[in-house]
């Protein structure tokens, strides 16, 4: 592409530029994969190909363990960061403070991890410690351990850290929705509810569907915060780093970071390739609307 | 209750933070006509039409609809039903299931569905193109569904934005007609903006002129172009002169008015300017006439002198241009006759004349 | 009850997300106790972290955190350049989205698998090896302040591509036309043109990289030497140690630093610009 004039080649290297830096940011993700079949292992000098790793993960109950665990903390945060998303990005549109909005929900962008994750513990335990004092004065138990540490406190950081990505890919589907459809529907008698459910999400549920995949993607890869907010319960990549840390990863964890990797690399693709027959199709119509089949 | 009141709108505002969009309007719209909001574009007609379809809560004032207070309804209680500028139909639907979505929303039987989107379908005259998506139409036709997508509810007004701003304009004059027979023929309530003129003329029973978020003036095509009350709607419609002056006396109906470099006297059509208030002379460029100096006219007629500028030929008219010794430039459109009498060298001294009796005095 | 849902989203992030790190400042003057804090007030916690190796260590992170973002914007930049240039408009979102592919494996295991990529035996010393361009294996990419820069890099270079893509935005595809019909050079375009219109995206992205290049402690903790050493790694530390109050001021300095440094972007560039693609 680019215009007529321009040289084909300075277009083909600019492309092959481009491929060559996503390959070297994959490289370490390569790296894992070649590993993972190797029957020696890591930093084997010999090289022998295998799948035994792959069949081995699922003898290794640890690694199980954990898995379920990444799975409930997923399928959760599933449930809860992509209707807040939604929420999110509805009221951004429709209130005038939108400076404020915006800067709150994309402001965990900016902030790192780990000065995330130590700030959250810090106002769990102070909750809890709350808690308990006010239990103590009120005589009752119920609610004092609500903020422990555990499944709870992981949660708000897995919804804090994904929301800010889930908002932006909504909003940005929802830009190319045109509002006046929703006051064409409610002018044909549909309530709120009907408008957003019939028109509307019918349009949005490509963005919808890749926030989904990027909230469970974002969660299984994420160890910072859930690391210091899990309490007592492991995740895939808390046993990982815990293995990294100490005796080196197990054949096993290279197995299964492949296959999370293999996994997350499918569902992309298949986005991907979804927005491709999308905006094709999307093209099609604006050139028709460009160039209406026949007058009047 | 044939002269029932479709639309009853008291002192109706809409304030965006300190932006005031619309300020206290007064208006009424009579069952089964054609009115046409009329107006500059960010004049505040549009933000009209959609307090009384209900997108838009109103500041302060009513809204009443058939004599109902739906000031706090949401659209889908209003018995009103719109048409929007853009083509806003549901993409993922095609022509026929766009038609009967109201329908369906009201939970009607299929078979009677089907036999209304059918009738609706030949009324707007797509009869053959029921399976078609929105992205297969043409703008034309687009307009056409959404039209047929609000008719097949039989609310009692129909509110229509801008409906033909993004068509082009040969279309656009089909349409105009099309719409107005459209609405004789259903019978009901249409409350049509628009900022062109000519769309409004051709299609409105009654029409309001709306700018800077107020009423200007109401009245029929023909009282608003021939005999407008104010200096606004004088300049907006038509192609008018308009000169600013001071009331020098008032005697019998008749006002003089002072512009500095003459006088003009002109009919008070019952206004009762006091001496010495600013007031407005207009006159339509159509019945100024170019005449070389010295030529007799008649004693009816109000003459000023002026020098000749040039001629704009614009096919079916020719506008002439002349300036007064103010500087001020007068436009006389007449229909091109390919004389040659029509030369005139420019810079030449030459008389302006026109009826006295069809100058109109503005107060403000 | 409809109005009470739309607001869920900002209630939640104004007291899991605003709140917490707003009273870190609180608890960063709270008293150390033996495993926990008491309220009080003492600036020990800050005079730790002035008085001490960790401020060396901090603005040594600092610039390297600054180096990395220089390097990252001279790799990445270009690419975002060419995609909202030559590539036609429908396919851009998907070459972008080739960048987001890195992400879908953990952090973590990407940084990690830098060890043996990067180590005296490893991958690229082997090749340079092979190929003959070096005789000795190179030693100082790993475990060197050089080592956190790489992993720096590469853990953050998508963000300029996508921060770089978002402000291009800003730079419609007609002035490179005008450009062109003026005969402008390369550079002029650069410096003039898409500089300018395109500063409040590179200095978001610029800002996003240099504040978790001085707050992912994974990085110095993996790929850094003895001495690399930065804020999120302090705040850890602190952390494990059981030193609340000290972890509370580095997360407070942080905010502080990024707070700063938006503030001085926005007086700058505006950088409420970067939102008109979404409006």
């Amino acid at each position: 592409m680019g215009d007529d004039y321009s040289s084909v080649w300075s277009y083909r290297l600019k492309w092959l530029y481009t491929l060559l830096v996503v390959f070297t940011l994959m490289l370490p993700v390569f790296y894992v994969i070649y590993v993972s079949f190797n029957q020696n292992g890591f930093g084997a000098a010999e090289y022998v190909f295998t799948f035994e790793w792959y069949g081995e993960i699922f003898s290794d109950l640890l690694l199980l363990g954990a898995l379920g665990n990444t799975f409930i903390l997923a399928g959760i945060t599933l449930a809860v960061a992509v209707p807040m998303g939604l929420i999110a990005a509805k009221f951004y549109k429709a209130t005038e403070a939108k400076l404020l909005t915006v800067s709150l929900l994309l402001s965990p962008l900016f902030v790192p991890a780990d000065i995330l994750g130590s700030a959250l513990l810090v106002f769990f335990k102070n909750l809890n410690i709350a808690c308990a004092t006010i239990g103590e004065w009120l005589g009752v138990s119920w609610f004092d351990t609500w903020f422990e540490l555990g499944y709870f406190s992981a949660l708000v950081g897995l919804i804090i850290y994904t929301l800010p990505y889930i908002f932006v890919v909504i909003l940005i589907t929802m830009g190319r929705y045109n509002e006046q459809q929703t006051e064409a529907a409610r002018s044909c008698g549909a309530t709120a509810w009907q408008a957003f459910v019939q028109v509307e999400f019918p349009q949005i549920r490509a963005g919808v569907f890749s926030a989904c995949a990027f909230a469970v993607i974002l969660t299984f890869n994420e160890y910072t915060r859930t690391s210091l907010l899990k309490g007592g319960y492991d995740t895939i990549t808390s046993v990982l780093i815990s293995q990294m840390l100490n005796e080196g990863m197990s054949e096993q964890s290279y197995a299964m970071s492949s296959l999370i990797s293999f996994i997350a690399i499918a569902l992309i693709g298949s986005i991907i390739l979804y927005t491709l027959v999308q905006s094709e199709r999307l093209e099609r119509e604006a050139r028709a609307k460009a160039e209406p089949v026949m007058s009047g | 209750m044939s002269q029932d009141i479709a639309v009853q709108v008291t002192d109706l505002s809409k304030n965006y933070g300190p932006v005031q969009a619309l300020r206290g309007v007064d208006l009424s719209i009579a069952a089964g006509e054609y009115f046409v909001l009329l107006g500059p574009s960010g004049g505040g007609k549009t933000t009209l039409l959609r307090l009384l379809g209900g997108f838009i809560r109103p500041s302060a004032g009513r809204i009443l609809l058939h004599g109902i207070d739906v000031s706090e309804q949401p659209p889908n209680h209003r018995p009103t039903s719109m048409v929007f500028q853009s083509f806003a139909l549901f993409p993922h639907m095609n022509v026929a299931q766009n038609i009967g979505y109201g329908l369906r929303l009201r939970k009607l039987p299929k078979v009677e569905i089907d036999e209304r989107v059918a009738a609706m379908l030949d009324l707007v005259g797509l009869g053959d193109l029921a399976d078609r998506m929105p992205h297969a139409l043409s703008g034309g036709q687009q307009q056409r569904v959404q039209l047929g997508r609000s008719l097949v509810l039989e609310t009692d007004i129909l509110l229509l934005d801008e409906p033909l701003a993004a068509l082009d304009a040969k279309l656009r004059k089909d349409m105009c007609l099309e719409l107005k027979h459209l609405q004789e023929q259903v019978g009901i309530t249409f409350v049509h903006v628009t900022h062109n003129q000519e769309e409004a003329m051709t299609v409105a029973d009654n029409m309001a002129i709306i700018a800077d978020g107020e009423l200007v003036e109401t009245g029929t095509a023909r009282d608003l172009y021939e005999n407008p009350r104010r200096r606004f709607t004088a300049d907006f419609i038509g192609e008018t002169n308009i000169f600013d002056g001071t009331v020098t006396g008032v005697n019998n109906g008749e006002v003089a008015v002072d512009l500095g470099f003459a006088a003009l006297t002109v009919d008070d059509n019952g206004q009762c300017p006091n001496v010495g208030t600013e007031v407005s002379v207009s006159i339509r460029s159509e019945l100024v006439q170019i005449l070389r100096s010295g030529i007799a006219v008649a004693a009816d007629q109000q003459t000023l002198t002026a020098n000749y500028g040039e001629a704009v030929y614009l096919g079916l008219a020719t506008s002439h241009v002349a300036a007064l010794p103010n500087g001020q430039a007068v436009v006389a459109r007449h229909v091109s006759t390919g004389l040659a009498l029509d030369v005139i060298a420019p810079g030449s001294s030459v008389e302006l004349a026109w009826p006295r009796s069809m100058m109109r005095l503005h107060l403000s | 009850m409809g109005k009470a849902l739309f607001l869920a989203p900002i209630v939640f992030m104004t007291l899991f997300f605003a709140l917490p790190l707003a009273l870190t400042v609180v608890w960063s003057v709270f008293e150390r106790t033996m495993f926990w804090m008491e309220p009080g007030f003492t600036l020990f916690a800050y005079e730790n972290f002035f008085f001490s190796a960790r401020l060396e260590n901090f603005l040594s992170s600092m610039w390297h955190s600054s180096i990395s973002v220089v390097v990252a914007f001279i790799f990445g930049f270009p690419v975002a350049v060419f995609v909202r240039r030559r590539i036609p408009q429908v396919a851009q979102h998907r070459v972008i989205l080739l960048f987001i592919l890195p992400f879908m494996v953990s952090e973590i295991i990407r940084i990690f698998a830098l060890r043996p990529v990067l180590q005296r035996t490893g991958l690229v010393n082997n090749v340079l090896l092979e190929l003959g361009v070096i005789t000795e294996p190179i030693t100082v990419i790993l475990y060197t302040p050089l080592g956190v820069i790489i992993g720096e890099v590469l853990s953050f270079l998508p963000f300029i591509v996508f921060a770089g893509f978002l402000a291009m935005e800003a730079v419609p595809k007609y002035i490179f036309e005008i450009c062109d019909d003026l005969g402008a050079p390369r550079h002029r375009v650069f410096i003039d043109v898409i500089l300018p219109l395109a500063a409040p995206g590179i200095f978001a992205g610029a800002v996003f990289i240099f504040v978790n290049g001085l707050g992912v402690a994974l990085l110095p903790n993996i790929l850094g030497g003895p001495g690399a050493v930065n804020a999120g790694l302090i705040a850890t530390q602190a952390i494990a140690a059981l030193d609340f109050p000290l972890a509370m001021a580095v997360s407070a300095i942080m905010m502080t630093t990024l707070l700063g440094l938006l503030y001085i972007g926005h007086r700058l560039f505006d950088l409420t610009r970067i939102l008109s693609p979404i409006n």
